[in-house]
């Protein structure tokens, strides 16, 4: 087996080129661990990575500091008619045709919170799901949702909110 | 063996170990992240080291497994790819030794589980086969 100093070269050309590229690729990604931003990989093998619930206080502290994107998963009719103020609409039922669109716009690491109609809708939990799988990293649903924000008075927008 | 069988199990071997090289590169850089935390099973690496292994390893079996298709740059390809895969299965045997129940991580992330020591042989006929061309493509010279 011949291993001349010209093979050992390539090698390290090989890898030096696949790391580059790896590394540039996912600079993003790299950044963001290295400030610790990104939440550490599960460690259970295979783990279905699923958007970790935020309670309304916590979601108000966000919206106070002015973090992340606020979602609303609800249909564009029933967006139009209230939601939290600044929230961006993002059907569920428009996932796939909104998603390029989204992609081109929000970075991945971007922090993203998603809520619909409170406690008994389930479609922010399923938004959540879907763009953990599109490759977004931080995902929190609001579970109380729009009425539990409304309720309590905090800043809304739309023609009957 | 006469040549043009040599040159056919070469080629075969090739397109063969090459195809699950490009296969299992692709699979992993489509989900780093889910990478990166089969990578972090292993307990070998502090966070961003499998972070740094998750965005960069996926690309060397890329690269390798187009080489090693195309036929380009042949011994160097088929050395890493021989020294990435001892490299796991180092890797699989402390895993296996300290007991830890994990997933390879081999192909398609967070796909069906495999456990290390179906991977550990999953593994032997791949290094085989690298043995295999690295002497087919020694004689050849």
């Amino acid at each position: 087996m011949l291993i001349t100093r010209r093979v050992i070269i390539e090698m390290a050309l090989i890898v030096a080129i696949a790391s580059t590229v790896g590394l540039l690729w996912n600079r993003q990604l790299l950044v963001a661990s290295w400030s610790g931003a990104v939440q550490p990989p599960a460690l259970t093998p295979g783990a279905l990575r699923l958007p970790l619930p935020l309670g309304l206080m916590q979601v108000k502290e966000l919206f106070d500091r002015g973090e992340g994107y606020i979602l609303d998963a609800r249909d564009i009719a029933t967006f139009a008619t209230g939601h939290l103020k600044g929230a961006r609409s993002f059907p569920l039922g428009e996932f796939e045709a909104r998603l390029p669109e989204f992609r081109k716009q929000v970075p991945k690491t971007m922090p993203l919170v998603i809520y619909c109609n409170g406690y008994g809708c389930h479609d922010s939990m399923e938004l959540g799901k879907r763009l953990i799988a599109a490759g977004y990293w931080e995902i929190f649903v609001f579970e109380g949702g729009y009425p539990e924000w409304r309720d309590a008075g905090y800043p809304v927008e739309g023609s009957k909110p | 063996m006469t040549d043009s069988t040599r040159k056919r199990l070469t080629v075969a071997l090739r397109v063969v170990l090459g195809g699950i090289f490009l296969y299992a590169g692709g699979m992993k850089i489509a989900d780093p992240v889910t990478f990166a935390g089969n990578v972090a099973a292993y307990k070998l690496l502090p966070t961003f080291g499998n972070y740094l292994v998750a965005t960069t390893l996926p690309w060397v079996e890329l690269l390798c497994g187009l080489l090693l298709v195309t036929g380009c740059r042949l011994r160097a390809a088929t050395l890493i790819g021989l020294l990435m895969y001892l490299l796991f299965v180092v890797a699989l045997t402390s895993a296996i030794v300290r007991g830890l129940d994990i997933d390879c991580g081999c192909f398609r992330q967070g796909g069906p589980k495999s456990s290390p020591w179906v991977a550990l042989l999953r593994d032997l006929p791949l290094i085989a086969g690298m043995l295999l061309l690295l002497r087919l493509d020694g004689r050849r010279r």
